[in-house]
């Protein structure tokens, strides 16, 4: 096979973190090379920089044999590459048309003529999007197909794909590998970058496994399997899935009670839909379900930042439902949100302020009317030590920690505030594996306290591996409570689609 | 009543030169809070040049050199270092204040009598300049006034109509999106500031060669800011724009009107502060807003 | 405390900050200085004229404490929404408020109650007539989420138009000549602190003042929610800090800050307010509160160097014949040049964290 890419040796150092180290690896004419390894490998960082987003600090691109600069992506695309973004590119409050020739048409635009060419398009792979949709209104494996839709309308030869299963649910994961696959029978190339080991199986020809900036194989499908892969991808043999200890006792009575819940956006849509649910005491509640289809919402319904249309909620029996967020925190709920930079923590202020963040309005921080630095500093420093914070300090600003320390930062403080029920969205999504085993024994340590957990995460393993119950969520929905042993992960696929099972 | 209709459409023309080219930069993204100083510097630029060549068109051109070179600055500072505009918008406000008056006194020392020129004349058109009513409000104006006409539907057809609208419309909603479809935001952005500058230079040299035929250092005195407010006020759509324009060319002219007139019950300060009362009105009154999603962002790739 | 210093220092962050800071002023006043040659002015000569008389003259040099101590507070104004990620650009607009306020009540209770308490009565009427004219701003961004620039600019308009409405009718002075106030009785006025000097009581209330609001920001929970709010509004609002009331509170306080400035200037300099006085005294707060970076005692020293620009300014214009305007063109570039300090601040620190990374690779 002809080679079209060559990477030589590229490195890319951000401020922080060095993104790309001495990475050098091939593309052939026709094949699905698979980009594999952890979040934060640099998987995304060395496609950034072939499609010209970002400039790599050393090393060289080779297209078709020959040296290429790429400085940006009109650059990029003159070589028919085209790349699309884990988290979409696309203008909401524009159309379909609007998006796809963005930057591709000179001059007047004759809105019909591009309406028309890229209807024939999206029905030539059986698309079935209307070019007139504004992109708002669409849901995420639409927009998929917009930004497939996209690279299509450049005559793309080489299609680099971010983590592109991340957001669609099994049957549309299936879809797009059908694509895929009828994609690279044209002679075109396909990266396919995922951090999922059996999507990479199925579609991938080549793989190339990343880890920590650094490539650390290269293989062909054939010649290797799943456990193989898994151990270049994490250095190590993978850790057995994290299990209960058999002492933890699940008592009767329930911390937290929620009776057909019904949320709305600002739009007036539903987003929970008469939810029911309860958390019992020294229960770990899970949540499984694909991203987006209310976990968030459930959350901070019970954290009180989202306001209930009908239903109720209660915790140790008393009505939180009309609470403020401040008195639920200091009913004892504890909250670790999904998105933690935008949500958990200020990233300007040292850990020390982040530790104080919920308590600002009560007084065991006071002396006289001034914050007690001493106490707050003292109390940092139990947590940096208990937690087993890397950080050289309280007074460490909070947005200079990875990733995994800033999650414990934030767990060390919601462990505190959550003395009655802890309720953690995704507390695991992009940390390495060390910061994952301390997270999940703190559940399991907390849970042996007596607490409540409520677990969402979209990770089954982890899900299966800790919960006492678990909650197939879809569309604002539940789909049902399940023991772990009622389910396998086929039928939490098929929930977590949509499909509902008659009678139970 | 014609004649203050038509001192209206004059009065608002300066103020739909300047919100239109607001419209245009915040459309990419970037609001350009030195319009007050690019106001002054095409005022000040615009009499140097028509006062030393003797023509109203160098004038101009001199305006919007002036104009250019202060949202030039503005956008090096903003778009490319990423600093903050409210804050640039200001410092540039200031130093437009000291240079423009600094400059006119190295020019022309300190002059005995008050320098002027010849302002910019109204051109009637033949025949209709002669219909009724209409015809003195619309058609018996100035060269600027006239091109006005047009610049509304012109700038309607630009941002809708156009692939370059298109990128600008995207650059303020989304600038990533513009970024991976291969075009460089950045110069998306200072190329809108550059035209504003030029937008904001013609309407400052509007009241120095066209209202008053001199300059002062308080001669735009806030307008910049009506036009900047306008902008808001119009939605960010070219017809709002047009609409507040006129509204607030109204206010001002009903202002000079009652100026002159002895014995008012509401003062004459009422109908200066109207606008501006007006617009705070209106800001906390109105629900929907077609604000720019990514407006006042520097747009940062890492 | 030396030893304080040097630790500071060793802070390469901190170190950078007085760098540039320094560089940047010396380049605002350097090139400002280069245009002095255009009117064929020496510019070192009539610095080192100013200066000296300035050095020399403790009545000049007290001018320089005397026009720091409303700038000090218009910095304020806008420094403490700044913290908050918010603007009050409309610190002209409460100054004048602030004027107008303390002239009337001066005006009217000044002949009838003792001197002493009679300030106190008009400092706080100014700082409640503030509070409440920058409070409504911050109201109707939190609760409508109208756009505080865009308010506090245009509210600075409607208080021209409300102030020039009085000076032309109510508060006209009794000759009816000029549109200015009446001179406010002597028992009105602040004490001078410096003999043969205009240095009032004001300074050292703006000082107090400066510091307390460092207090409150840095050491006060209440403090710690309005940067909170400012530096991550959705993190404080899930961890239950009721961010409009922080808004509305935050600008109430700068708003009393912009109103204080005006009683300052009526009670401690000019004793009488006249139409369009202090025109850039809200504009050269917002580049002090810059140059501070929005911290309450960095204002203080900010707002020294403009005083003192502005002082030297008059002093080359006395001495040297240079234009009034050149005041502001040094103002003007030295706030620009602040500003873009803080861009190769970044470039700076940036660079500094990947050497160290690149060093730590190739070890």
């Amino acid at each position: 096979m002809k080679k079209v890419i060559e990477l030589k040796n590229i490195s890319k150092y951000f401020a922080k973190v060095i993104a790309n180290k001495d990475v050098s690896f091939d593309l052939h004419e026709g094949e699905v090379l698979a980009l594999l390894g952890e979040n934060g490998a640099g998987k995304s960082t060395i496609m950034k920089i072939l499609y010209g987003l970002y400039h790599q600090d050393e090393g060289k691109i080779l297209i078709n044999g020959e040296e290429t600069r790429i400085d940006s992506p009109k650059d990029a695309m003159k070589y028919g590459i085209s790349m699309i973004q884990q988290h979409f590119s696309l203008v909401e409050a524009h159309t379909v048309t609007e998006n796809i020739i963005l930057g591709h048409v000179k001059g007047n635009i004759d809105v019909n003529e591009c309406t028309n060419k890229i209807k024939e398009l999206s029905d030539k792979y059986g698309f079935n999007l209307n070019p007139n949709s504004i992109i708002r209104d669409l849901s995420v494996g639409e927009r998929q197909k917009v930004e497939i839709l996209k690279a299509l309308f450049q005559n793309t030869e080489i299609l680099i794909m971010d983590e592109p299963t991340a957001v669609l649910t099994p049957q549309e994961i299936t879809n797009l590998m059908k694509f895929i696959k009828d994609f690279v029978k044209g002679g075109n190339s396909v990266v396919f970058i995922s951090h999922k080991l059996n999507e990479v199986m199925e579609v991938a020809d080549n793989i190339v496994i990343m880890r920590n900036g650094e490539l650390v194989g290269n293989v062909k499908k054939t010649e290797t399997d799943e456990k193989k892969l898994a151990n270049l991808m994490v250095g190590r043999e993978l850790n057995q899935t994290p299990t209960k200890s058999i002492s933890h006792v699940v008592e009767n009575e329930n911390v937290l009670d929620m009776t057909n819940v019904t949320c709305v956006d600002r739009d007036g849509i539903k987003v929970l839909n008469n939810l029911s649910l309860t958390v019992r005491k020294g229960e770990i509640f899970g949540i499984a379900g694909v991203s987006g289809n209310g976990q968030q919402e459930l959350c901070e319904a019970i954290s009180g930042v989202r306001e209930l249309v009908d239903g109720k909620i209660t915790l140790l029996n008393e009505d939180i439902g009309s609470l403020s967020v401040y008195e639920r925190i200091k009913a004892g709920i504890g909250y670790v949100p999904s998105n933690r930079h935008r949500d958990a923590m200020i990233s300007d202020m040292t850990i020390a302020e982040n530790m104080f963040l919920k308590s600002s309005f009560e007084n065991k921080w006071l002396a006289g009317k001034l914050i007690d630095k001493e106490k707050l500093n003292s109390y940092t420093n139990n947590k940096i030590r208990d937690f087993s914070i890397k950080a050289h300090g309280p007074d460490a600003k909070a947005g200079g920690l990875s990733g995994g320390n800033q999650q414990k930062v934030i767990l060390a403080r919601e462990v505190d505030n959550g003395s009655k029920l802890i309720v953690l969205d995704q507390p695991t999504r992009g940390l390495d594996l060390g910061a994952i085993n301390h997270v999940h024994k703190s559940i399991v340590r907390e849970s042996k306290n007596g607490k409540g957990i409520l677990l969402v995460s979209t990770e089954l393993s982890e899900i299966f591996g800790l919960c006492d119950r678990i909650g197939v969520i879809y569309q604002g929905e539940l789909q049902g409570i399940y023991s772990p042993d009622e389910l396998t992960p086929e039928k939490v696929g098929l929930l977590m689609a949509g499909w509902k099972e008659e009678v139970r | 009543m014609i004649d203050t209709l038509a001192t209206a459409l004059m009065m608002s023309t300066p103020l739909l030169y300047g919100a239109i080219s607001e419209m245009f930069t915040e459309r990419s993204g970037v609001m350009n809070t030195s319009i007050e100083g690019a106001f002054l510097m095409g005022a000040f630029g615009g009499f140097v040049g028509a006062y030393i060549s003797g023509s109203l068109l160098i004038g101009f051109i001199f305006a919007i050199i002036s104009g250019v070179l202060l949202t030039f600055i503005y956008g090096i500072v903003t778009v490319k270092y990423k600093q903050h505009q409210v804050v640039t918008g200001t410092a540039l406000n200031i130093l437009a204040l000291g240079l423009a008056t600094f400059l006119f006194r190295v020019i022309f020392g300190i002059p005995v009598i008050p320098l002027k020129v010849t302002p910019l004349q109204t051109i009637a058109i033949p025949l209709l300049s002669k219909i009724p009513f209409v015809g003195p409000i619309f058609f018996d104006q100035n060269l600027l006034t006239y091109i006005m006409y047009f610049i509304v539907p012109a700038s309607f057809y630009v941002l809708y109509k156009t692939s370059y609208g298109l990128i600008i419309r995207s650059t303020g909603e989304n600038p990533e999106a513009v970024d991976v479809a291969g075009v460089d935001v950045n110069r998306v952005r200072i190329t809108m500031l550059l035209i504003a500058g030029a937008f904001c230079g013609i309407a400052g040299a509007f009241y120095s060669l066209t209202i008053l035929g001199l300059f002062t250092s308080s001669i735009i005195g806030g307008r910049g800011w009506i036009a900047f407010a306008i902008c808001f006020l119009g939605n960010w759509r070219p017809y709002g724009v047009l609409f507040g324009a006129l509204a607030f060319g109204l206010a001002e002219a009903i202002g000079i009107r009652f100026m002159v007139m002895e014995g008012m019950v509401i003062p004459n300060e009422f109908f200066i502060a109207l606008p501006y009362i007006l617009t705070i009105i209106l800001t906390i009154t109105r629900n929907s807003f077609n604000i720019p999603a990514k407006l006042g962002v520097p747009y940062n790739k890492e | 405390m030396i030893n304080q210093i040097k630790t500071k220092f060793s802070d390469p962050d901190f170190k950078d900050l007085v760098v540039t800071n320094v560089v940047a002023i010396i380049a605002g006043i350097l090139i400002s200085g280069i245009m002095l040659l255009l009117i064929k002015i020496n510019p070192i000569e009539a610095f080192s004229v100013a200066t000296a008389s300035v050095m020399s003259d403790k009545y000049t040099f007290a001018e320089i404490l005397v026009k720091a101590t409303p700038l000090i507070f218009t910095g304020l104004a806008f420094a403490f929404t700044y913290k908050a990620n918010l603007f009050n650009i409309g610190a002209q607009g409460q100054f004048y408020i602030g004027t107008i306020v303390a002239v009337a009540i001066s005006l009217s209770i000044g002949d009838v109650v003792p001197g002493f308490i009679g300030i106190i009565v008009v400092m706080a009427l100014t700082i409640v007539a503030g509070a409440i004219y920058g409070g409504l701003i911050g109201l109707v961004k939190a609760k409508k989420g109208a756009n505080e620039f865009l308010i506090s600019m245009m509210s600075t308009y409607v208080a021209i138009a409300f102030m020039n409405f009085l000076l032309r009718t109510s508060l006209r002075e009794t000759r009816g000549e000029y549109p200015q106030t009446d001179v406010i009785p002597e028992s009105m006025r602040l004490p001078i602190i410096w003999g043969g000097t205009r240095l009032h009581l004001g300074f050292i209330l703006a000082v107090l003042t400066a510091v307390t609001l460092w207090l409150i920001l840095f050491k006060t929970p209440f403090g710690f929610r309005v940067r909170a709010v400012g530096n991550n509004a959705s993190a404080a609002v899930q961890a239950g800090i009721n961010s409009s009331k922080t808004t509305i509170i935050t600008f109430a306080i700068s708003g009393a800050m912009g109103a204080l400035a005006g009683f300052l200037v009526v009670n401690g300099i000019q004793y009488m307010v006249i139409q369009g006085y202090y025109a850039e005294v809200g504009a050269l707060g917002i580049g002090i509160a810059i140059l501070a970076n929005g911290n309450p005692i960095g204002v203080i020293f900010a707002a020294l160097l403009f005083g003192g620009i502005q002082v030297i300014g008059i002093e080359m214009t006395m001495r040297a014949k240079t234009p009034t305007s050149f005041t502001y063109l040094m103002l003007g570039c030295v706030t620009l040049f602040v500003i873009i300090s803080y861009y190769f601040r970044r470039v700076m620190k940036i660079n500094r964290d990947k050497k160290k990374l690149v060093d730590g690779v190739s070890k």
